[in-house]
């Protein structure tokens, strides 16, 4: 009888317990999440409620660190910072560079080295109203220089002006290209002219942060950071949602949302679209053919957006056999990218036929990459130096960017039926992939890019010249070098996108990467929502958008 | 409950400290020899030797792996599991409870299920056993655990969700309508391994003396199958109840992913991929306490039903 009672018992706790958990989780989650929001918009979906107030839904991705502009590197975290921040210039949906907290274009020294910005009158963070001055913009630079708080990015993208170096290696107290002139006015020199330097300003490491805040909660401040962008975090739990509401004296003009709302926990994300749970989702891969062909339902709220991005192939020009530029040609000539974009993945992308992609500015059309000619691969094979002895070749994977694994292996089949070779793929977790890339050690790399800001140097040149930080291809070539460095410092905007065609030109040439495809984003979008723009990259772009009741 | 039992639960719970002191050791030497640290996976592709430094500095990597690995315990005694890499803003802690509350939840509830179904399932094919019912019980149950859960829920997501509009999909609190189809979806699948070992037990007990003592003194039949058979056929299953507790908290990858429940297994995944040391390291030491503590529980569980396991433990 004992055993009895007590095996009822153990019944007897397990359905308590899960009752308790129950009943208590109520009062749990009705607690910290009470908010008007909750009840203003639908989860469980039906078309006229989705379209029925200005909170809008869309699927969101974790951000990687924490909400602090200068420690953000990755795309997912961007997405938030572009929204709840600012800096002196910001994008607008076409990709122009237009004045954020600076009241108009700034004054440019006429040897192109000193900027001279005003800021606006109505400027003020959106936590507490408190008036944004010159001296904030010094502080957060400053602040992103300081080496104790070893920013990502403060060096890649602030380090044209004068100072930076020496604060960033605790040589300096102060940087001394950015200069308080008034209240209203700060003055930034560089070391050298710079076309790019205001396309740059628009990265989040160049956004103002309040000192006030930062000093009297150094450590959480980020949980309810005081901006200037068009919005303002009042919820971040993590795995579940990010809540933004809109910033009311936002200088740009108000946004029309009175909310975005960022679903963390993935899901099925086009069941949820279809179920009119979210307002924005994505084509499944295996649905993109019904959907362009008009076959599908969604195809009326289909709209491809190209990205400001390309994945490619590292070939190690230090590393045997790629040191031969016949062997990397011959790489490049036997991948059939038409092929393996049109039947393998549903047509998903663009065919990479340069490196930088159409929608930079500056976009030179006349730049090719090499062809896929499989009788040319074979031929220089054989003039190669490796002609019939080539080592064992590895092809790293695993970093974020790069090809799908189905399409490496589609390109393994083209080296082995085209030029006998055998390529090993072999994945690897993405720190021993960051790793190799940092120490050249690897033999080829499926890799890839997007652009952090919208002009060539951000692409071509930051990953080419040789002593850019963000050079992990290991190629080095003078004459390229001698063309980047020429274009950096060129103001003219015309020459310089010339000069950087042709150092492009040259590489491709060259062969140090394949470039393989385009990436293009296969978004649906709600008919109710409107004015959500078609942009290649990360902009502040939810204060263009509204919910119109149809 | 007598001086011997709790002499015995005592000695478990004090053994139960050098396998966690252990188990501690191992996977704190193990994460920390494994190549790479929070500086490379927070710099990434932009790293750079000065800034790593600060960072290793800032995490405590830059001293020996002894010190590490007492501060790290100091620090647990504390309560404070650490910072993660992927959220600096929050404290392991704050990353991992919310999660591991909500699919302890969920994980308990589908035990609710498996077992609150699987139970008397068992004991029904059992008593049919020689009929064709038998077999179709269980294999029909049996179907449902065949199929992978990442066939299983897209097709039931579809059915119900987007044809028939039965329930929403999105995370909208674990009180919601949204959570009923992933708790059954978690939970259906498990009847036909409780039901098969309920089954096998049933069957062992038919044959003893003691139900044949019963039938003989003339005892309905319905009083038999409850208070004789069915209650002494459920002590095989205490073990299988109890080693089934720890998975609670451990979350259902499948399932989180797919319905988009911000659960541990998710977590869990993501942590390992980063690799976001501190969680990881959390995430294992809390799952091997709760395996040891289970563990504790059923042998105690079983002292106290049968005392001749704490003689023999006595003993050993």
């Amino acid at each position: 009888m004992l055993l009895m009672g007590f095996v009822a018992f153990l019944i007897l706790v397990v359905g308590v317990v899960g009752v308790v958990a129950i009943a208590g989780g109520g009062g749990d989650d009705e607690g910290d999440t009470a908010s008007p929001s909750r009840t203003t918009t639908p989860k469980s979906g039906s078309v006229a409620k989705i379209c029925e107030g200005k909170t809008l839904v869309v699927p969101g991705g974790e951000p990687n660190t924490q909400l602090d502009p200068i420690q953000v590197g990755d795309v997912e975290t961007s997405e938030y910072i572009v929204e709840i921040f600012g800096g002196l210039m910001t994008l607008d949906p076409e990709l122009k560079v237009i004045p954020d907290l600076a009241r108009e274009m700034p004054t440019v020294s006429a040897d192109g080295k000193v900027y001279t910005f005003r800021l606006r009158d109505n400027i003020v963070f959106s936590q507490n109203s408190r008036r944004v001055t010159a001296a904030d913009f010094k502080y957060s630079i400053e602040r992103a220089a300081d080496p104790k708080e070893a920013s990502p990015t403060a060096k890649a993208y602030l380090g044209d002006i004068v100072g930076i170096a020496e604060k960033l290696s605790g040589k300096a107290k102060e940087v001394s290209g950015v200069r308080v002139v008034d209240d209203k006015t700060i003055e930034i020199t560089l070391i050298e002219p710079a076309d790019f330097f205001l396309a740059e300003l628009t990265y989040p490491v160049a956004y103002v942060v309040d000192r006030e805040q930062i000093e009297k909660d150094p450590r959480n401040w980020t949980r309810r950071p005081n901006g200037t962008g068009p919005f303002k975090l009042v919820e971040f739990t993590i795995g579940e949602q990010i809540r933004l509401v809109r910033n009311d004296r936002y200088h740009l003009g108000v946004p029309k949302l009175e909310e975005v709302r960022f679903e963390l926990g993935g899901g099925s994300i086009s069941t949820r679209y279809q179920n009119d749970e979210l307002h924005v989702g994505f084509v499944p891969g295996t649905e993109l053919d019904a959907v362009k062909a008009g076959r599908s339902p969604l195809a009326k709220d289909y709209r491809a957006t190209n990205e400001m991005a390309v994945s490619y192939i590292t070939m190690n020009p230090t590393k045997e056999p790629f040191d031969d530029p016949k062997v990397r040609q011959a790489f490049a000539m036997s991948i059939d990218r038409e092929s393996i974009n049109n039947v393998l993945i549903y047509g998903a992308y663009r065919i990479a036929d340069g490196f930088t992609p159409p929608e930079m500015p500056g976009y030179t059309e006349s730049v090719k990459s090499l062809k896929y000619d499989p009788v040319r691969a074979k031929q220089l094979l054989q003039e190669s130096k490796y002609a019939g002895r080539l080592p064992r070749i590895t092809l790293n994977y695993g970093g974020s960017g790069g090809n799908s694994p189905e399409t490496l292996v589609a390109m393994q089949k083209g080296w082995e039926e085209t030029l006998g070779v055998t390529v090993q793929l072999e994945a690897v977790d993405p720190v021993a992939y960051m790793r190799e890339q940092r120490k050249g050690s690897f033999q080829m790399l499926s890799d890839g890019w997007a652009a952090d800001y919208p002009d060539l140097e951000d692409f071509t040149g930051k990953l080419f010249r040789s002593d850019s930080s963000l050079n992990y291809t290991q190629y080095k070539n003078s004459e390229v070098d001698a063309l980047l460095q020429q274009a950096r410092r060129e103001t003219d905007r015309n020459r310089r996108y010339t000069l950087y065609a042709q150092a492009e030109q040259k590489i491709l040439d060259d062969a140090p990467i394949i470039p393989i495809f385009w990436p293009v984003s296969h978004t649906l979008v709600k008919p109710c929502v409107q004015g959500y723009p078609n942009v290649s990259m990360t902009v502040p772009k939810y204060r263009y958008v509204d919910i119109v009741k149809p | 409950m007598g001086p011997g039992l709790a002499g015995y639960i005592l000695r478990r719970l004090l053994w139960a400290i050098p396998v966690l002191f252990i188990i501690s050791v191992l996977v704190f030497v193990m994460l920390r020899m494994a190549p790479g640290d929070p500086a490379e996976t927070i710099l990434g592709n932009r790293f750079d030797e000065e800034q790593a430094d600060v960072l290793r500095r800032k995490y405590g990597y830059d001293q020996p792996l002894t010190v590490q690995y007492a501060k790290y315990m100091w620090n647990l005694a504390h309560l404070d599991l650490g910072v993660s890499v992927k959220y600096r803003d929050f404290t392991v802690t704050e990353v991992i409870l919310p999660k591991l509350w909500v699919s302890s939840r969920l994980g308990i509830l589908a035990l609710l299920i498996s077992f609150g179904l699987g139970i008397p399932v068992g004991v029904y094919a059992a008593l049919a056993r020689g009929t064709f019912l038998d077999p179709l019980t269980i294999s029909s149950w049996l179907l449902l655990d065949a199929i992978p859960p990442y066939v299983l829920i897209p097709l039931v997501q579809w059915a119900l969700v987007l044809k028939l509009k039965l329930f929403g999909l999105g995370w909208d609190g674990f009180l919601s309508a949204n959570m009923i189809l992933p708790v059954l979806v978690m939970g259906l699948p498990g009847v036909a391994g409780v039901a098969r070992l309920m089954r096998a037990s049933v069957i062992g007990v038919l044959n003893e003396d003691y139900i044949r003592t019963a039938r003989a003194k003339g005892l309905r039949e319905q009083t038999i199958i409850v208070s004789h058979i069915t209650r002494n056929a459920l002590l095989p299953m205490v073990t299988v109840i109890g080693l089934s507790l720890p998975g609670v908290a451990a979350g259902a990858l499948f399932v989180e992913t797919l319905f988009g429940i911000p659960g541990i297994g998710q977590l869990s995944l993501e942590a390992v991929q980063l690799p976001d040391f501190d969680v990881v390291l959390a995430l294992i030491l809390f799952g091997s306490a709760s395996f040891v503590l289970a563990n504790v529980v059923i042998d105690v569980a079983y002292a106290f039903i049968d005392p001749r396991v704490r003689v023999g433990g006595a003993r050993g």
